[in-house]
């Protein structure tokens, strides 16, 4: 590969519950797990000197939104009031919140992709990534099946656990192909609305020039609440080991 | 002091060096050290009994602890060398073990409301509205908050006999507030002065639901307002309950209360008491819920 060509220097993957947001929970610390592993893949994610970070996400439509755009809470909790962005999608709201939580102020672009878009749109959003800048970061947010067991939000579908295993295997083994391949309707039955953000990343890092898979590290994949959350680190493969700043 | 006479802008109920904002509902839990209160009776007249009871109500979640030590209603004279007996050396045993609790003494006489505070107390629940105004000076005198009450103008220890009132919230109002004038002359702090209607005291059960109905013109006046309703007659005869059948009948008093401002319920449950007002305090915004996961996984 090219060193000089633009490429996506990382990615990291993450689930877009509202619980994400900890004041959705109340008093209660929930998902504490889940919490800290986003917050390790965002700042591996970082780690690699972004020029600039793209969040994607799934929304009603596929646009860029400002990128000071933020989540506005109050549509899930009337009371929370937050002053965001009304219509900001879920996924890039809260990937836009992991950001901030991890104190990046650089320069970031606010992705959404429509949620039923077909795995060709979503590759093509994710292969026009590598040209933004000559380093770009992608935060990809998503989730697994909504329906992992009879107590999950979408009651149990019984194809959900292996959809959501396949889903990990890819992450894991950097098996772009394998996220390509995701059904659009299965994922729309299986409620799994990361589908569309993991085919954005899917083309960001097949893009012309990488050589072959990126190497995947999975930092959680669990179902705590019914829904498959993973939280994941993929580097391309012929890249050095990129230098961790001193902070 | 601002606005219409006699109101004020909410601020923070300061008891006991312990300061209260305004959005807080507080639980005041009864502890009767007495043979023949009306409910339970003697249940805490051993001091064992009472001192458990008093560990359990904090565990629960009780903010106030009112000791009591004559029951409102008639019956054997208890002399004030007697109702001493029954709650100092009470307060000064819990105090020892609780030093930040904030503990009331229930009394309207000033010798042992001195006497508590000496002890301990940081609050004077004087239900009898005031009946020996220098209770009022002892409050000045040891720094402690005071309840001021509507009792009808009845001696202690007396039942409503044929009352009638043009108006009893007005009537209360003016009670409460000229008690309030009273406490501020004499010099009490007025970040512990407490407004209570007092549900039966002086009424027929049809005044204590106009007073529960109407409570938001008490609270308008912007002084902390004690609610005490538990298990009263009030209840029993709305809801045709005997007394042990009656928290039902309280905890929906205390919900009414809560949601119009009044910011104390003196409380024999304290539990369910403490899970009421937690309920109506997050239905409020005043208090975040415990654990919210419902449709946000």
């Amino acid at each position: 590969m090219n060193r000089g060509a633009p490429s996506v220097i990382r990615a990291a993957v993450c689930p877009s519950p509202p619980l994400l947001a900890a004041e959705l929970a109340g008093r209660a610390d929930v998902l504490p797990g889940l919490r800290t592993a986003c917050a390790a893949a965002v700042a591996r994610l970082l780690a690699a000197n972004p020029d600039v970070v793209v969040v994607t996400g799934a929304g009603a439509a596929t646009a860029t939104w400002d990128p000071d755009d933020r989540l506005d809470l109050s549509g899930y909790a009337p009371a929370l009031g937050t002053g965001g962005k009304p219509g900001l999608p879920l996924a890039v709201g809260l990937g836009a919140m992991l950001l901030d939580a991890a104190g990046y102020a650089g320069p970031r672009v606010l992705q959404a992709v429509d949620e039923q878009a077909p795995p060709a749109e979503c590759l093509g959003v994710g292969a026009s990534l590598p040209g933004l800048a000559p380093r770009v970061g992608l935060l990809a947010m998503g989730d697994g099946s909504a329906r992992r067991g009879v107590a999950a939000p979408g009651y149990l579908d019984p194809r959900a656990a292996s959809f959501d295993a396949s889903v990990e295997r890819a992450l894991r083994e950097g098996d772009m192909a394998a996220l390509t391949g995701l059904d659009p309707d299965l994922a729309r039955d299986l409620l799994a609305t990361g589908r569309a953000a993991w085919q954005v990343l899917a083309g960001a890092m097949s893009a012309p020039g990488t050589a072959s898979g990126p190497a995947g590290r999975v930092l959680y994949a669990d179902a705590p609440l019914g829904v498959g959350y993973f939280v994941a680190v993929l580097d391309p493969p012929d890249r050095e080991p990129v230098p961790v700043p001193r902070a | 002091m601002s606005g219409a006479p006699g109101t004020r802008v909410p601020g923070p109920l300061v008891l006991g060096g312990r300061s209260f904002s305004p959005g807080q509902l507080l639980v005041m839990a009864i502890v009767n050290r007495t043979p023949d209160s009306f409910y339970l009776p003697g249940v805490t007249w051993d001091e064992g009994a009472a001192l458990e009871r008093v560990h359990q109500m904090v565990a629960e979640g009780a903010d106030i602890l009112d000791v009591g030590g004559v029951p409102a209603k008639p019956a054997d004279e208890v002399t004030v060398a007697e109702e001493i007996r029954r709650v100092v050396p009470f307060i000064a045993t819990v105090r020892a073990a609780y030093p930040e609790l904030v503990i009331s003494v229930d009394t309207w006489r000033h010798e042992v409301g001195r006497a508590a505070c000496e002890a301990g107390a940081s609050l004077l629940n004087d239900t009898w509205g005031g009946w020996d105004p220098e209770l009022t000076d002892v409050a000045a005198e040891f720094g402690a908050g005071l309840v001021c009450s509507h009792a009808g103008g009845l001696p202690p220890r007396t039942r409503p006999f044929r009352v009638s009132y043009p108006d009893v919230l007005a009537d209360v109002l003016d009670r409460v507030l000229g008690l309030a004038e009273r406490a501020l002359r004499a010099g009490v702090d007025p970040a512990g002065i407490v407004i209570d209607p007092a549900h039966d005291f002086g009424k027929n059960s049809w005044h204590s639901l106009e007073i529960t109905r109407r409570l938001g013109e008490l609270t308008a006046t912007g002084w902390p307002v004690l609610m005490s309703a538990s298990r009263k007659d009030f209840v029993g005869e709305t809801l045709g309950a005997a007394v042990g059948d009656r928290l039902s009948g309280t905890l929906a008093v205390t919900a009414v209360g809560a949601w119009l401002g009044a910011r104390i319920f003196r409380a024999h449950d304290v539990a369910p008491t403490r899970q009421a007002l937690d309920m109506v305090a997050a239905i409020r915004g005043d208090l975040l819920p415990a654990r919210m996961v419902r449709g946000l996984a």
